[in-house]
């Protein structure tokens, strides 16, 4: 088990930025993530490995519209 | 064309700018007739910097505790600050405008991009006042060259906002070369009968070859203007050079201004689009998150229709590849157009047209929330309200709320003199909006005053059920709600409803950081939120920026070296900001010294609501902003909606949906009170959301008269402990 | 189409093209105020002047940069309000500026006194 912003989401081994990102149907492109406060590089969302128990906070970064 | 007749005209010595201030106003009494050149003190730079804050302070002195948006007193105030009309930074074109507004009874600030704004400036004002009443239908000329004010007798057969920009920047052009000298604002025939009129200005496309119109599109300043009796305003300046602010420092300003040329050139394909879509970029995204309303914000997603609008649709439509800045220097380019657009319906049926826009609030406004889904009815629609002058955010909130009233029979085809208004229903809403600019049908005229007019006249008129139209319809402070469904983020029913002028989406978008990122848990949280964010904002109406190339765009390592809740001011940005002011003004401000600035102004305006309404100035929001109010609203996302009763202690199993949404609206009401008590804490405010005197002093600006509102109207008792 | 041809490995770093230029459009010999620019990173030689490939053209909003007959992207400085986009936009960063000198932009217009200096051909003006 991981949080995503907070909110419990099933782990699984390998699960990467990007399943999380698709499991919440965080479709925007303006997205900050940091895991366990250390942000993950764009170009690395399909690699990065998220390790259990870890606390995933994905940041829509618009603040205005 | 003929010469216009010129009924009064005066000369003037053109001040230069010097540090992006010319410190002189020009005063215009169009009833009168009379002008005058008011010097602007150092007080009034130190205090309210310009912009949005010249015209309040100047509004401030011009109008009476009773006036009303009719009143020949009432002005429209434009300015565009002591950074408009720099071109080495993207978005730097900016005017802003003020007045009391015939939708809210209290002030209005608006803003819009085009030349109007730079090339007042130029011409030696750092703000306008137009005042009074006209008898006949004039256009006020302003001729930065030749140093002269004249008001003419108009010679236009057709005010409509496209036909008289066009004709007017032919009239006083003395070449092709020359019409990019000229700026036109306009209204249109729909804004003599609509309380929200809107004001477009203008700017002449060299490529394309036609004028193009950007908006100050909300409030009803185009209203004033008609009830005024001007057809246009012009200016006219053709001696600009590069640096006609005069700047203290060149040198950065211009290397601050590359590095963001050079960001926007490597990131906003892979970010935000704008280049390419502008601000449609977000139709599908916020139909993803349930923020993009459908039928009156009933729904905030429609799945099966939402690929029509799609951006790439939109894409497709706009032409590609040309420098779409509303003022020279904006590489960021959202001002798309559509072009060889033929005109399906109305008085330019046939008409091969380009159109300004549409961008996602319109995308929404005259199209989802209507229950429309089909961009090329969406473009006409946006065309033509343009062209009438009449605001798309109001014009489309309203138009959903009287289909909702349609179809819940609160009026019926009778009423509405033969129109089916359901939702989706595009040529009868179509034909609507084509009477409401012709002006002689009842229904139209009752539904162009906007919804809080609409609410007592359909109660009055059509008997209709008034507890129901005051949960749908989607106004507060007498101003239509724009186009995000903020239901489910408790900080936007602050950041819609707890503003200063109304629902309007240039204080606080916070839906994200509060209800995706859940960055804001605490009141405490969302209300300082709902005190930097506004502030912040307010920053750039007073200097003349434009707000999206702030965060539209943001570099490359924002999210590296920032933590979360930093990283979404973008500090780079920020620190931009702070070294573009002061390389124009040759002033050492620091980046905390912009909400400062703000404050002050922030705080004025308050107080200045707070006079007009006597007091009275409350912050309403609407039952539908605060969750659902019928059952299908329910049914449409009824395991999330059953997931937040149990969040809040309540078992949904054995209600009824109509006890579960009551269920849900006391809750949410207590919390809207909940925020608002923590909001106007953080602001320095009273229990009813005045300003207390401290306040006051503590920015500065307790000047006798406006100390004097604020004891007039708080009450021990309404001391926030 | 007439634009400078570089050489990057003939050029023996004299700086004599960087004066030239500099000097005949500015009346200042300094290195940066010229068109074209010689750096030596230490790995290799490197000769940045504009290709004349028209991109600042698209970017600029009052049509100041166009094609002259000769192929060269010259910028009208009548029409061109100092807005430095073309500056951002250019693929290969030949767009300069100097708030010094003037508020507009300044590039290469393919003049060829650089290259009559230049002692090894690093430097060749070409119609093709």
């Amino acid at each position: 088990m991981i949080t995503v912003n907070g909110d419990p989401l099933d782990w699984h081994p390998g699960m990467t930025v990007q399943d999380v990102l698709d499991a919440k149907s965080y479709t925007f492109r303006m997205i900050g993530v940091w895991v366990n406060d250390k942000p993950v590089p764009k170009g690395e969302f399909g690699t990065f490995v998220i390790p259990d128990s870890a606390v995933v906070q994905a940041i829509h970064m618009v603040s205005g519209g | 064309m003929d010469k216009m007749k010129v009924l009064a005209e005066w000369s003037y010595t053109p001040t230069k700018i010097d540090k992006g201030y010319t410190r002189k106003t020009l005063y215009v009494n169009v009833g009168e007739p009379r002008m005058e050149i008011r010097d602007v003190t150092q007080d009034m730079i130190d205090k309210f910097t310009g912009g949005r804050g010249f015209d309040l302070k100047l509004l401030w002195d011009a109008v009476k505790d009773t006036t009303k948006w009719n009143d020949p007193e009432n002005e429209i105030v434009l300015s565009g600050g002591p950074l408009c009309g720099i071109t080495q930074y993207p978005g730097t074109g900016k005017c802003y405008a003020a007045f009391i507004s015939p939708l809210s009874g209290q002030t209005y600030d608006s803003n819009s991009g085009g030349y109007w704004g730079p090339l007042t400036k130029f011409s030696g004002f750092d703000a306008i006042e137009i005042q009074g009443k006209s008898e006949k239908e004039i256009i006020i000329f302003i001729n930065g060259d030749d140093g002269k004010i004249q008001i003419l007798e108009s010679n236009q057969p057709d005010i409509n906002a496209y036909t008289i920009t066009e004709n007017l920047h032919e009239y006083f052009a003395t070449s092709e070369a020359d019409k990019r000298s000229i700026s036109v604002v306009s209204a249109g025939k729909g804004a003599e009968t609509s309380y929200f009129g809107c004001m477009n200005m203008s700017f002449y496309d060299p490529r394309r070859k036609v004028t193009r119109l950007k908006q100050a599109g909300r409030g009803g300043g185009g209203s004033i203007m008609r009830d005024k009796k001007i057809a246009a305003m012009v200016v006219k300046y053709s001696k600009m050079t590069g640096n006609e602010n005069n700047v203290v420092d060149l040198d950065t300003l211009q290397k601050v201004g590359v590095k963001l040329h050079k960001e926007i050139h490597d990131l906003d394909d892979s970010q935000c689009k704008m280049r390419k879509i502008g601000t449609a970029h977000l139709n599908e995204i916020m139909d993803e998150y349930h923020l993009l309303p459908v039928n009156n914000y009933k729904f905030g997603q429609n799945s099966a229709e939402i690929a029509k609008i799609h951006s790439s649709e939109y894409e497709k439509l706009f032409t590609q590849g040309l420098p779409d800045g509303c003022w020279y220097g904006c590489s960021m380019a959202c001002a798309k157009a559509v072009d060889g657009f033929t005109i399906q319906t109305g008085p330019c049926k046939g008409e091969k047209v380009t159109v300004d826009g549409p961008e996602y609030e319109t995308v929404a406004s005259l199209g989802s929330n209507v229950g429309v889904f089909d961009p090329l009815w969406t473009i006409e629609a946006n065309f033509y309200a343009d062209h009438y002058g009449v605001d798309t955010i109001s014009l489309g909130t309203t138009l959903a709320f009287v289909c909702e009233c349609f179809e819940l029979g609160l009026i019926n085809k009778t009423d509405t003199n033969d129109l089916e208004l359901r939702f989706g229903n595009k040529k009868d809403i179509m034909e609507l909006i084509h009477r409401m600019a012709v002006g002689t049908d009842e229904f139209a005229a009752i539904v162009a005053k906007g919804i809080r007019y609409i609410k007592k006249a359909f109660a009055e008129k059509y008997n209709s059920d008034a507890k129901t139209m005051e949960a749908i319809g989607m106004e507060g402070q007498g101003v239509e709600t724009s186009e995000y469904v903020p239901k489910e983020s408790i900080a936007q029913w602050g950041g819609y409803y707890l503003t200063l002028k109304g629902p309007q989406h240039d204080e606080a978008w916070l839906i994200f950081m509060d209800m995706v990122n859940k960055q804001l848990p605490t009141y405490e949280d969302k209300a300082e939120a709902l005190h930097y964010f506004p502030n912040f904002r307010t920053w750039f109406s007073l200097v003349g920026l434009c707000k999206l190339p702030w965060n539209d765009v943001e570099p490359a390592n924002n999210r590296i070296v920032n933590p979360p809740k930093e990283a979404a001011k973008v500090p780079e940005h920020v620190q931009n900001y702070v070294d573009i002011f002061n390389a124009v003004t040759g002033k050492a401000i620091k980046k905390e010294d912009l909400v400062t600035m703000s404050e002050k102004v922030y705080n004025f305006q308050r107080v200045f609501q707070v006079r007009m309404k006597q007091g009275n100035a409350f912050h309403n929001i609407p039952l539908r902003a605060l969750g659902p109010v019928f059952a299908d609203e329910w049914d449409a996302r009824k395991d999330y909606y059953d997931g937040k009763l149990k969040e809040i202690g309540v078992e949904p199993a054995g209600l009824s949906t109509e006890a579960k949404i009551q269920k849900l609206q006391e809750y949410r009401l207590g919390m809207w009170e909940g925020l608002k008590t923590a909001v106007y804490k953080r602001r320095g405010w009273n229990k009813k959301g005045i300003p207390t005197v401290e306040t006051l002093k503590r920015l500065g600006i307790d000047y006798p008269e406006v100390v004097a509102v604020v004891e007039k109207y708080s009450k021990p008792e309404d001391v926030i402990a | 189409m007439r634009w400078l041809k570089t050489y990057a490995e003939k050029c023996i770093n004299c700086g004599k093209c960087m004066e030239v230029c500099s000097k005949t459009y500015f009346k200042e010999e300094n290195p940066a105020l010229s068109r074209v620019v010689i750096t030596d990173p230490g790995a290799g030689r490197n000769i940045s002047v504009c290709n004349q490939c028209g991109a600042c053209m698209a970017v600029c909003p009052t049509e100041a940069l166009y094609r002259d007959k000769n192929g060269v992207v010259q910028l009208d400085k009548s029409k061109c309000t100092s807005c430095l986009m073309c500056v951002g936009y250019c693929p290969t960063a030949n767009m300069l500026y100097a708030a010094t000198k003037q508020t507009e932009p300044f590039k290469c217009v393919a003049c060829g006194l650089c290259a009559k200096v230049c002692p090894t051909q690093a430097l060749v003006l070409v119609n093709d």
